[in-house]
C-alpha cells in the first residue's frame, strides 16, 4: 500500500495550498482531486466570474462613453466569445497549479477519495479503487450551492452559479434568489449585459453580512441601474410550468408574482462532506460542516479539515491561510498562530464594489466598543470624480478608547484593491493616529480612505 | 585586543568526565573578579565543584546559563578588562562557538538554532521586570520612562489607559514588539479589568532562542540563512537592534576562521562517488562503535503471544475515533511498566556512576532519510496508551523533518527498536549509550505453539533484550523480559 506522510483531498485553494506547503517543509505530499486543479475558486469561482464581470465593466463604460464625447455604433455583443475568454482564463490558472504541483514534488492522484479508517484513504478512479495510507490526511473537499426546499437547480430553468457563468445566450428577464456576495454578482453582470433582472433577499438588506450604510448605499445603486430589489421578500413557488417562469414572491406588503426567462438561485452554500467515509468514523459534523479546532483538527487521529468544508468565511483566502497554518502546526513550526476571523478580508464585485473588514458598526456597538465613525463619500474625491465614479463611501470605525481599527467598510471603483491597506493597518495594530499621519498619494481613490480617518478623528479636509 | 580575553571554560574533573551542568554562578555580568575567586558551580555525573578564576578582570559575559550541560572545554563566560569593547567580546565568543562543530554529546539531528542563549552586559536590562506577578497593577504601574519600549501603538495607547508602563511587559510580537494581548494578559495577571469589549488572552507563542534579539527584518533574515545566531552579532543598529552590517561583520569573520578545505585531486574518473559522511552520520558511527567496544553486551530473547493484545488494540481503536494504537505502541507502554517493576534496567551509565530513573523514559528508534534518531517518550510509564500513541507520532513526522528539539531526542533512560513492519522475525541492536539496555522487536507473525500438549496456532512475537552485562547481569535481564511478557500477553495488566 502506497504511503503519504500527508495527503490532501481537494485541489483548491486550500487544498493546493496545503500541499505545496506541506511539500516545503519536507513532506512526502499527494493530492487527491477528482475534477480540476484548483478547485471551485478557480474553475467555478472567484476567478471564472471576475472575468465575466470585466466583460460587464467594458459594457458599462461603452454605455458611458457617450458623456465622455464617444459615439457608439453598430454595437454588437457576444455572449459566447465572453465565457470562452473566462474559461480560458480558467484553464490556464489550472495548468498552473499543476505546474506548482510539480515543481514541488507533490504526487497529483486523480479520483475521489473517502477515508477507509484511520490513517487510510480510498480513492476510486474509474472504477478502480487504490489504497493509501497517511499519517495526516487533510480534507479541503470544499462547499457547493445550497438547494431551497422548493427550490432546487436543475440546470435549466434554475441556474446555479456554474450553469449562471457559462451561458450561451442571455435570458431576457432574470430573477436571482439572494442577494449575498454572489447573487449580487450576477445582478449586476447581467444587468450590466442588458437583461431585465429581478433581485430578492429574505433578509431585510442586499449583501446582508456588511455594515448597513454599504447595504443601503448598494441597494440605491442597484435601483439606479434599472434592477429591481425586493427585500424583505422570499420566493414562495416557482412555476416553470409555461414558457414563462412564474415565481410567486412573498413581499412585506404583500404576495406578488414576476415573470422571468431564467432564476439564479444564490442562497449560500453547503460542505462537501458526503461519500467521504465521516460518518463510519464518527468524524463530528455540524450543520454539513466539519467541525475543528483553531488549527484544522478534527476529532479523528490524523484527520484535519480547512477551507470551505471547515466552515465559514466561505472565502479562498480563508482556505488557503488555514492551510498554511493547519500544515505548520502539524510540523511543529513554531509561533503558528491560529486565524483570525476578524482580520478576514471580504471582497464583492458588484459595481460598485465592495470590500470591508472587521466589525461593522453594529456589530462593535453589540460586543461593547464606544465607536468613532468615519465617513467619507466618494462624490468629494477628485479621482473618483474623473473617472466617473463618483458613487461610494469610505466608513472606518475605531474604538475609542484604544484608537484600534475595528472596522473598514468600502464601496466604490476599485475598492477591492484598496480594503489591504486597512488590513495590514488593522494586522500591525495600528490606530487612527497612525493612519492620519500617514501620506496618501494623490489623485487616488484611495485618498478617501485617508479622509475617512481622519473624520473619525473630525478633521476631515474635503468634506 | 583579544589577548586580553580571558575564556572562562568547562574543566576536565577526572578521566571520565565529558560534560557538566551549569548549577549557579556566583558572580553577575560586572563584576570584578581576581585569581582564585569561585566563578561558577559545575555538577558533574559525580560531584558538584566550583569553577575558580585563574586571572583577574570583569566578567563580561556568561555563555553557559544555569540549567544547561556543556561539553569539556567549551566556553562558559568571558573575562576582560572593563575597556574591552562589546563588540570584541561578541567577536570572540562568536569565534569560539564556530570552531569545534564536529563534538556534540549527541545526534545532532535537529535545529541548530539551539545554540546557548548569551547574556551580555550590553543587553537592555529589561528582564528583571517582575512582570505578571499578582501583587496588583501598581507593580504593573511603576517604572521610569517607557518610550524606548518597542509596542505596538493600540498596546502604547492602552498602556495609558490602564496607567501601566511598558517596561513592565514583556513583548511576544514580532521582534519582541509589545502587543495590545500582551498587555492585556498582564494587566489580567495583575487582577486588573480590561477595558470595553475587548478579547482576553489566548495561547502564548513559542520563541527559538534568538528571537528575543532585536534585530531589522533583513538582518534576522539574513542570520538565518548564514547560520548565525544573532546572540553573536555586536548591536549597532537603530532603536537597539542588531542590523545588516552587524550580521555580516560575523559572517567575515566565521569566513577567516573556517580554514579552506583542499580541493583534492578529481583528474581521472572513478568507479566510486566519494561523500564526505554527514553529521549525523559521524554521530552514529561514533556512539554505537563506542557501545560496542566499551559495553560487554548480552542477549537474552523471549517469544511473546499476542493475540490478547491485538483484541484489547481493536477494541480501543474503534471505540476512539482519536485513538490508532499500534502494536509498537502497546510495547513501549509494557516496557515502561516493566522498567518501573524492574529498576534495574532503568538505567543510565556513564562508566563511572549509575543513574536510576524513577520514571521511565523510551527513546524510539525512527529511521530517517540517511540515518536514525531516537525521540523519547518521557514519562511513559504515566501516560495512556493513546496519548503516547499520538506523541510518538508527533515525534516521528517532526523527526522526519529535522524539527525535532534537542531535548526530544537527547537522554532516555531505555530504547525500543522495532524492525517488524519489515517482516523481521528476530534481530540484536546494540545499545544507545549512555543508556543499559535496548529492545528489539520483530515482527507479530502466526506461529504453531504447543499448548497443554496440544498444537495450536498463535500470534507470536520475539524479543531480544540487548544489555550491558557491566551494570546489568543476566539475571536481572531475564527478569525483565519476563515480566514484559507478562504484560504483553494480559495487557490488561499493565493499564493498572
Amino acid at each position: 500500500m502506497q504511503h503519504y506522510d500527508l495527503m490532501v483531498v481537494g485541489g483548491g485553494p486550500g487544498g493546493y495550498v496545503a500541499a505545496i506547503r506541506a511539500a516545503q517543509l519536507g513532506f512526502k505530499t499527494a493530492l487527491v482531486e477528482k475534477q480540476h486543479l484548483g478547485g471551485v475558486c478557480l474553475n467555478w469561482g472567484c476567478i471564472p466570474t471576475k472575468a465575466l464581470l470585466h466583460g460587464a465593466n467594458v459594457a458599462h463604460t461603452i454605455k458611458a462613453a457617450e458623456h465622455l464625447g464617444f459615439t457608439v455604433d453598430n454595437l454588437s455583443f457576444d455572449i459566447n466569445k465572453l465565457v470562452k475568454h473566462s474559461r480560458s482564463v480558467a484553464d490556464k490558472l489550472s495548468q498552473g497549479i499543476a505546474y506548482l504541483m510539480k515543481k514541488n514534488g507533490v504526487v497529483v492522484i486523480d479520483g475521489t477519495a473517502s477515508l477507509a479508517d484511520k490513517y487510510r484513504l480510498d480513492v476510486s478512479h474509474n472504477g478502480v479503487v487504490t489504497q493509501y495510507k497517511a499519517d495526516n490526511i487533510i480534507l479541503a473537499t470544499g462547499a457547493r450551492a445550497r438547494n431551497l426546499p422548493t427550490i432546487k437547480i436543475d440546470g435549466q430553468r434554475v441556474w446555479g452559479a456554474r450553469e449562471a457563468m457559462t451561458p450561451t445566450a442571455l435570458p431576457r428577464r432574470l430573477l436571482v434568489i439572494g442577494a449575498g456576495a454572489i447573487g449580487v454578482e450576477f445582478a449586476s453582470l447581467y444587468n450590466d449585459l442588458r437583461c431585465d433582472v429581478t433581485l430578492v433577499e429574505a433578509l431585510p438588506r442586499i449583501v446582508p453580512v456588511e455594515d448597513a450604510d454599504i447595504s443601503a448605499l448598494a441597494e440605491k445603486a442597484f435601483k439606479q441601474r434599472g434592477i429591481k430589489v425586493h427585500t424583505s421578500t422570499l420566493v414562495k413557488a416557482l412555476d416553470t410550468s409555461g414558457a414563462d417562469t412564474i415565481a410567486h414572491l412573498e413581499t412585506a406588503s404583500g404576495a406578488q408574482t414576476v415573470a422571468v426567462d431564467q432564476v439564479i438561485l444564490a442562497v449560500g452554500i453547503t460542505g462537501n462532506i458526503e461519500n467521504l467515509g465521516l460518518e463510519q468514523l464518527s468524524v463530528a459534523t455540524e450543520a454539513n460542516f466539519i467541525k475543528t479546532d483553531a488549527f484544522g483538527k478534527t476529532n479523528l487521529a490524523g484527520l484535519y479539515a480547512i477551507g470551505d468544508v471547515a466552515g465559514a468565511p466561505w472565502l479562498a483566502h480563508k482556505a488557503s491561510h488555514e492551510a498554511v497554518i493547519c500544515v505548520e502546526k502539524i510540523a511543529g513550526v513554531e509561533d503558528v498562530k491560529p486565524l483570525n476571523k476578524q482580520r478576514v478580508p471580504g471582497c464583492t464585485y458588484c459595481r460598485p464594489q465592495i470590500a470591508s473588514v472587521g466589525l461593522t458598526e453594529a456589530q462593535a456597538i453589540a460586543a461593547g466598543h464606544s465607536v468613532n465613525v468615519g465617513r467619507f463619500n466618494l462624490n468629494a474625491n477628485g479621482k473618483s470624480l474623473a473617472i466617473n465614479e463618483g458613487d461610494g463611501l469610505v466608513k472606518t470605525l475605531f474604538d475609542a478608547n484604544t484608537g484600534e481599527l475595528l472596522g473598514a467598510h468600502m464601496i466604490g471603483a476599485e475598492v477591492t484593491e484598496q480594503i489591504q491597506g486597512f488590513v495590514i493597518a488593522q494586522q500591525l495594530e495600528a490606530t487612527e493616529h497612525e493612519l492620519a499621519h500617514t501620506i496618501f498619494a494623490h489623485p487616488t481613490v484611495s485618498e478617501s480612505m485617508h479622509e475617512s480617518v481622519l473624520d473619525s478623528l473630525g478633521l476631515a479636509i474635503h468634506q | 585586543m583579544s589577548s586580553e580575553i580571558k575564556a572562562i571554560n568547562m574543566p576536565k574533573w577526572g578521566m571520565e568526565m565529558s560534560e557538566g551542568d551549569i548549577n549557579a554562578w556566583h558572580v553577575n555580568i560586572g563584576d570584578k573578579v581576581n585569581a582564585g575567586d569561585d566563578l561558577v558551580d559545575v555538577e558533574t555525573s559525580k560531584i558538584v565543584n566550583t569553577v575558580t578564576a585563574s586571572g583577574s578582570g570583569i566578567l563580561r559575559a556568561i555563555v553557559a546559563n544555569p540549567g544547561e550541560a556543556h561539553i569539556v572545554g567549551a566556553l562558559l563566560g568571558v573575562l576582560a578588562a572593563a575597556d574591552t569593547s562589546d563588540a570584541d567580546i561578541q567577536a570572540f565568543i562568536a569565534s569560539r562557538s564556530a570552531a569545534p562543530a564536529a563534538e556534540l554529546p549527541t545526534p545532532a539531528v535537529a535545529e541548530t538554532k539551539a545554540a546557548a542563549s548569551v547574556q551580555l552586559a550590553a543587553a537592555p536590562q529589561e528582564a528583571a521586570a517582575p512582570q505578571h506577578s499578582a501583587s496588583g497593577m501598581s507593580q504593573l504601574a511603576a517604572g521610569g520612562d517607557d518610550s524606548h519600549v518597542f509596542a505596538s501603538p493600540v498596546a502604547r495607547r492602552l498602556a495609558a489607559e490602564y496607567g501601566v508602563n511598558l517596561n513592565n511587559i514583556i513583548g511576544t510580537g514580532r521582534h519582541d514588539r509589545v502587543s495590545k494581548r500582551d498587555l492585556e494578559e498582564a494587566v489580567v495577571a495583575a487582577g486588573g479589568r480590561l477595558i470595553g469589549g475587548t478579547t482576553g488572552p489566548s495561547s502564548t507563542p513559542q520563541f527559538g532562542d534568538d528571537s528575543n534579539v532585536k534585530a531589522t527584518p533583513v538582518a534576522r533574515r539574513m542570520a538565518s540563512q548564514l547560520g548565525i545566531n544573532l546572540f553573536e552579532c555586536r548591536v549597532s543598529g537603530d532603536r537597539g537592534r542588531v542590523c545588516k552590517a552587524d550580521v555580516e561583520a560575523v559572517a567575515a569573520l566565521k569566513n577567516k576562521l573556517s580554514m579552506p578545505t583542499s580541493g583534492g585531486s578529481s583528474a581521472s574518473k572513478s568507479e566510486y562517488d566519494v561523500k564526505a559522511i554527514s553529521g549525523m552520520r559521524k554521530t552514529i558511527a561514533a556512539r554505537l562503535q563506542s557501545s560496542k567496544q566499551t559495553a560487554p553486551h548480552f542477549r537474552v530473547q523471549i517469544d511473546a503471544e499476542i493475540d490478547a493484545l491485538l483484541e484489547v488494540r481493536a477494541q480501543i481503536n474503534n471505540a476512539n475515533p482519536e485513538a490508532k494504537v499500534s502494536v509498537n505502541d502497546f510495547i513501549v507502554k509494557a516496557c515502561a511498566s516493566a522498567l518501573v517493576k524492574v529498576p534495574a534496567v532503568n538505567v543510565q551509565f556513564d562508566g563511572e556512576e549509575l543513574k536510576y530513573f524513577e520514571n521511565a523514559h523510551i527513546s524510539v528508534a525512527v529511521a530517517i532519510d540517511d540515518g536514525l534518531i531516537t525521540p523519547i517518550v518521557a514519562d511513559a510509564n504515566r501516560k495512556g496508551l493513546v496519548a503516547i500513541s499520538q506523541e510518538v507520532r508527533d515525534l516521528a513526522t517532526r523527526a522526519k523533518l529535522s524539527r525535532l528539539k534537542p531535548e526530544e531526542f537527547q537522554g532516555g533512560s531505555f530504547c525500543v527498536s522495532n524492525l517488524g513492519m519489515f517482516g523481521i522475525k528476530q534481530f540484536d541492536a546494540i545499545i544507545n549509550p549512555p543508556q543499559g539496555a535496548i529492545l528489539a522487536v520483530g515482527a507479530g507473525e502466526q506461529r504453531a505453539v504447543v499448548k497443554a500438549g496440544q498444537l495450536a496456532v498463535a500470534t507470536v512475537m520475539s524479543l531480544t533484550l540487548s544489555s550491558d552485562h557491566r551494570i546489568i547481569d543476566g539475571a536481572v535481564a531475564a527478569k525483565f523480559m519476563s515480566v514484559l511478557k507478562g504484560y504483553l500477553e494480559q495487557p490488561a495488566t499493565m493499564l493498572g
